[in-house]
């Protein structure tokens, strides 16, 4: 596929060209990334058969570390959702124009991270088939469900944020479907027909549709606070030494915006390169993405500097010891992965040159995914490993089939967003348009 | 009653076309833009959209239906959990918020279904597909006998083409 040649499209309809150009018929290479995505996710269906039918033994979980890689990967891919709605929520609410032409990429993100996040609990029950159990319903046994524990507050939370993400990604795609509709002459225009739900752009349209954007991001913004507070809240409720503190919501929140902002570029840069999105996905994006993982790294390296104080400060030896063992003990060498990914590595982004030299970028992101998912899995467990009595201390090591899982969670965040780049506009057309119209671009072109 | 389209190319030019007709005394009008505009929507002068009133709607009883749920079925299973009552509003709080989101967003989009989709669903048979691509379009509802006065003003604002509906 040729690239874009101008930099900036000339006129409003070579949007259109341009973008529903991806919609072209597929090329055998990404057939065959599919087909491989595809077999990674039927692995793990094969991993989680066998642990179906052996039962959890099978998994690493052993007493003291009932929560292992699975907990961790749910609580990383919910991170991984959340650049998607700060995106487009909250940098809406901020005007921040810049956010237009890679909302629909992180918004996409969002939507099959949380997909893939929800899997986890369901697969970490071990008895799938009783995950309703989660779910407050009539039943002959009288029994309701303990809303009391942050375990209930994470079955709503997770489950208004993936509605909710939905929805905003529907509502954001709606006028691009009808210009797909409008584009395609095949089967497809069935499909966006149907989907664009008889969209026309008339007056009254925009202004509800304006409207509901506006309000469903009033709503996405304090949602997406609350949602990785409440996961959080799995661990700080509790009175695990290393887990019992007040700082893991910010802190949890900072961290689920730097890994998904980290994934956003490394999902975006392949993929701008691949669909020849250059005169849209500009160097100014990345410049931008850049300054926030670099602040939401700052807040993380402050949170672990923080734990470290008030384990020495509260004087609590349990608390002392846990974070001792965190840092020297058994899991020392996850903790410095953690530290070196998440501190370190972003440091050369305060560079603009850095922010702006994308191969480079592009790895350190990948480094970033790495430590942020190591941060989860050093919280879970060195906690649970080495709680208040010695003779209950432990070591989890992650069994064959949990890690099996663990791939297939990359291969079907990853499937699922490939269709969806062949199947829909990648960037809002709508939005960039209106920067367009607005004169918005860089250098004044219009 | 006659329909005429006006098509125009940017939405600076279609709302100051539309704020010429209504000056003009023709206020049933629609338009067809491909991008959100302020400036037509203010042209239009309706208002804020009744969206909002779905979405205060949605909320409260999101909020009121976290806590009733909450509490009603702490007493029907009553048990005491962590030296806590039995219905404990703290903790509920989070299931109060988050239900007050899930239904203030549900309903949204339901308003903007009910307002944008489904009582717009008839259309004056003016659309083309280019009004998702870079054209805007104006229509102007009017009098057989105004039909020629509609024109008139529509090639003033700087409309490429003017034409009257067809079946409308």
């Amino acid at each position: 596929m040729a690239a874009i040649t101008e930099p900036i499209p000339a006129t409003a309809d070579q949007y259109n060209d341009d973008i529903l150009r991806v919609l072209a018929p597929p090329s055998p290479l990404y057939v065959i990334t599919v087909l491989l995505l595809a077999g990674m996710v039927g692995a793990g269906v094969a991993a989680l058969a066998y642990q179906t039918y052996w039962g959890m033994g099978v998994a690493g979980l052993q007493n003291p570390v009932f929560w292992g890689v699975y907990i961790t990967t749910f609580v990383f891919w919910v991170g991984i959702a959340h650049a998607g709605t700060l995106i487009s929520a909250i940098l809406f609410l901020f005007r921040a124009k810049w956010r237009n032409a890679i909302n629909r990429g992180a918004e996409a993100m969002t939507v099959f991270a949380v997909m893939t996040a929800a899997l986890f609990p369901l697969i970490h029950i071990g008895r799938i088939w009783k995950f309703y159990f989660m779910i407050p319903y009539p039943n002959q046994r009288g029994l309701w469900t303990n809303f009391k524990s942050p375990l209930e507050w994470d079955v709503f939370a997770v489950n208004t944020y993936a509605t909710i993400s939905i929805l905003f990604f529907f509502v954001g795609l709606i006028p691009d479907l009808a210009a797909a509709r409008d584009r395609v002459s095949d089967w497809r225009r069935y499909l966006y027909g149907a989907l664009a739900l008889g969209w026309r752009g008339t007056a009254e349209q925009w202004r509800a549709h304006s409207r509901a954007v506006l309000h469903l991001s009033g709503l996405a913004t304090p949602l997406v606070l609350s949602v990785h507070s409440v996961v959080s809240w799995d661990f700080a409720m509790s009175v695990v030494p290393g887990w019992h503190t007040t700082i893991f919501a910010p802190y949890f929140v900072a961290g689920a915006i730097f890994s998904g902002m980290a994934m956003v570029v490394t999902v975006m840069v392949p993929v701008r390169k691949a669909f020849g999105l250059e005169g849209y996905i500009r160097m100014e994006h990345f410049d931008n993405m850049g300054k926030f993982i670099v602040l939401t790294s700052t807040i993380v390296g402050y949170a672990y500097a923080v734990e470290y104080f008030m384990a020495w400060y509260s004087a609590n030896p349990y608390e002392q010891m846990s974070f001792w063992h965190r840092a020297f003990g058994d899991y020392w060498w996850a903790t410095w992965i953690m530290i070196s990914c998440n501190v370190v590595v972003p440091l050369p982004l305060w560079i603009k040159k850095v922010r702006l030299n994308i191969p480079f970028f592009w790895v350190l992101t990948i480094f970033i995914n790495i430590g942020m998912w190591f941060e989860r899995y050093v919280i879970i467990t060195t906690g649970l490993s080495h709680e208040y009595s010695p003779a209950a201390w432990g070591y989890y090591t992650p069994s064959w089939v949990e890690l099996t899982i663990l791939a297939a969670s990359f291969g079907f965040f990853l499937m699922f967003f490939l269709i969806f780049l062949r199947m829909f506009p990648i960037i809002a057309i709508q939005e960039v348009k209106e920067l367009h119209y607005e004169g918005h671009h860089e250098g004044g072109a219009h | 009653m006659a329909s005429v389209l006006g098509v125009l190319t940017d939405p600076h030019a279609t709302a100051s076309a539309i704020r010429k007709l209504r000056g003009a005394g023709f206020t049933d009008l629609d338009s067809y833009s491909p991008i959100p505009s302020h400036e037509i929507e203010e042209a239009m002068d309706r208002g804020p959209s009744r969206v909002r009133t779905w979405t205060l709607i949605g909320c409260l009883v999101g909020v009121t239906l976290g806590f009733l749920m909450t509490i009603w079925m702490s007493y029907d299973y009553p048990i005491i959990v962590g030296g806590k009552p039995y219905a404990s509003i703290p903790p509920y709080t989070v299931i109060g918020f988050e239900l007050n989101i899930l239904f203030g967003g549900v309903l949204t989009v339901l308003g903007l279904m009910f307002h944008g989709m489904f009582l717009n669903r008839v259309d004056s048979g003016a659309y083309r597909p280019n009004f998702s691509g870079d054209q805007f379009g104006c229509v102007v509802n009017c009098g057989a006998n105004d039909v020629e006065r509609v024109e008139k003003l529509l090639r003033e604002s700087g409309c490429t083409e003017v034409r009257v509906v067809e079946g409308a």
